[in-house]
């Protein structure tokens, strides 16, 4: 408990995020014959603003059910199959267990097929990374490590997490070993194929260099912590504000009138009961 | 507000959505205003629609940039989602080699749903489901072509209505909603589309014989400033923009059933809006199917 409250005032302080305690995946990352038994952790959380949705008359949490389209009545769940979209409003369904058949089951590996220079992965395709620490021994982890610092290349290597096949890199950051998931190449658009984008002209050069000079006038260091998600703190502080019980003043945009609609409805159903 | 639409709620099935969106950014139009509309007009166009197939045009975003054709989209079959309630009519289309269900009005509640799905324009056949290949509508579509005005078209259906008259015909006539002027003729269903597409054919070409302004050749319909009496869509499935159906014009403009006596020169079809549509008592299709005519072909 100590430790925690510890944890929290550190973290006013820091401008990363805490790490988080369990992980998520063990295995090893397999070179050859050569295995180093892992943890996969967590390292990136998706922090922003969420909400509960709560019933407005007595603040219960609302639930989501699975409402059929054409009755409007709740399904329950062996009533639901999943459907696979061939046409326009055309399905092929499959239930629950077909899928999960053919589904590829993680083989707890990470690996490794070659190394590569770290900086000619093309950063588009960096997904999501994850913190790999040793496993039982540090020894072989501590090898790899320093292997790839001295080299400065990284494993490009295979990895499934949860149900997904993933590519990966396996680099070293601030001295520990991480490992990035990416995207398949089919999964990235390439400008070029924006018909909207078209031939672009050549600048001319008294245009071009002016250009150059403004971008050189504003160059600097790249620092993440001048970034912060104003929504974010802003909420946060409306909700600071409103535990202490102060009244918060909302500016409304104005609510759309309905009335003649309701009227015309009154008077539309009339006319036509008296037909 | 929330009372108002909690009582909404309790007039009709559908769960109305998104009510304060813009459809007409020009004319100020929001969703609401669009439903409020339909759902005055209801006692007037349901039934002229009932049990016949509908054709939607859907903006979804309203009609801001809806030239594109990115924002609206054309809909036969009813989509995803369609209640129980609304009432279906298959028919099989021999290019999408399945049935398409089209879509019945025939309630207020369907008309109000479709006015919710954003389709703003709505296009019925000339046919209904007890006869579908036997139309119980002729149609003509009087349209002008630029420096052609409106005015122009008024004086073709002026001619249009003379001839029609002489043979015992019932024409009645509303505005397109754009530059144009439609002419309806409801006939007992008992001939086939070729029937009185030739028929309709037939009435173009006798008036262009004798005026400069008219032709009733498809492809002369581009000449400037002529008047084409289009006959083509009296085909099944072809379809016509109901009457009181809103159109994508800045204006919001309607196709407007208009009493005779109401066309003539400087009729402007801008005139009549959603706003001043509304507004009107008249009712000049009241009687339509009350004098349907025993075409003799």
């Amino acid at each position: 408990m100590e430790q925690q409250e510890e944890n929290l005032e550190q973290d006013q302080e820091k401008t990363s995020a805490s790490a988080p305690s369990r992980s998520i995946w063990s295995g090893s990352i397999t070179i050859g014959l050569v295995n180093v038994p892992v943890k996969l952790f967590s390292m990136i959380y998706d922090k922003g603003v969420s909400f509960h949705f709560l019933h407005k008359t007595d603040g219960q949490p609302l639930k989501y059910v699975k409402m059929c389209t054409k009755d409007d009545k709740i399904v329950p769940w062996n009533e639901v199959v999943r459907g696979y979209e061939v046409a326009k409003n055309e399905y092929i369904t499959f239930e629950k267990a077909e899928l999960d058949a053919v589904r590829p089951e993680s083989d707890k590996r990470i690996r490794v097929s070659k190394f590569v220079d770290y900086f000619s992965v093309d950063p588009i395709y960096f997904d999501r990374t994850y913190a790999l620490l040793p496993d039982k021994s540090k020894d072989a982890y501590t090898l790899l490590l320093n292997a790839l610092q001295k080299t400065n290349k990284a494993g490009a290597c295979r990895i499934t997490l949860r149900t997904k096949e993933y590519p990966a890199l396996l680099h070293p950051y601030k001295g520990a070993l991480v490992l990035t998931t990416l995207r398949y190449a089919y999964d990235v658009v390439d400008p070029r194929d924006f018909e909207k984008l078209g031939k672009l002209e050549e600048p001319q050069k008294a245009e071009l260099d002016l250009a150059v000079k403004i971008v050189k006038d504003l160059s600097g260091e790249f620092d993440i912590t001048e970034f912060k998600d104003s929504y974010m703190e802003k909420v946060q502080e409306l909700v600071k504000q409103k535990a202490k019980g102060e009244k918060i003043t909302v500016t409304q945009t104005p609510e759309v009138e309905v009335k003649g609609l309701m009227v015309a409805l009154r008077e539309t159903l009339k006319q036509l009961e008296k037909k | 507000m929330t009372d108002d639409l909690d009582e909404i709620g309790k007039l009709t099935k559908v769960k109305l959505k998104n009510l304060d969106k813009c459809f007409y950014p020009d004319a100020g139009v929001t969703k609401a205003h669009v439903i409020e509309y339909y759902v005055t007009l209801a006692p007037k166009i349901l039934p002229i629609v009932k049990d016949r197939p509908l054709v939607l045009t859907r903006y979804p975003d309203g009609i801001k940039d809806a030239q594109l054709g990115k924002t609206s989209f054309f809909e036969k079959n009813a989509p995803g989602g369609t209640p129980a309630w609304v009432k279906l009519y298959p028919i099989y289309s021999p290019t999408s080699k399945r049935d398409v269900n089209y879509i019945l009005c025939n309630d207020l509640d369907t008309l109000i749903w479709l006015a919710n799905l954003a389709a703003l324009e709505i296009h019925m056949p000339f046919s209904t489901i007890h006869e579908i290949n036997k139309p119980d509508l002729l149609f003509f579509d009087v349209d002008p072509e630029p420096p052609a005005t409106l005015d122009d078209a008024a004086e073709v259906a002026l001619q249009l209505k003379d001839k029609l008259l002489a043979l015992g015909l019932t024409p009645f006539i509303k505005t397109s909603g754009k530059k144009g002027l439609h002419v309806v003729i409801p006939i007992e269903p008992e001939h086939s589309f070729e029937a009185t597409r030739a028929f309709v054919h037939q009435i173009g070409i006798e008036l262009a014989k004798n005026s400069d302004l008219i032709v009733s050749e498809f492809k002369d319909t581009k000449k400037p400033g002529k008047v084409f009496t289009d006959y083509l869509q009296n085909s099944p499935m072809r379809t016509m923009v109901i009457p009181y159906s809103l159109r994508p014009t800045p204006e919001a403009t309607v196709s407007t059933p208009l009493e005779w006596s109401e066309v003539q020169k400087g009729l402007n079809p801008t005139d009549y809006t959603l706003f001043s549509v509304s507004k009107r008592t008249s009712n000049p299709w009241k009687e339509i199917f009350s004098k349907r005519c025993k075409l003799e072909i």
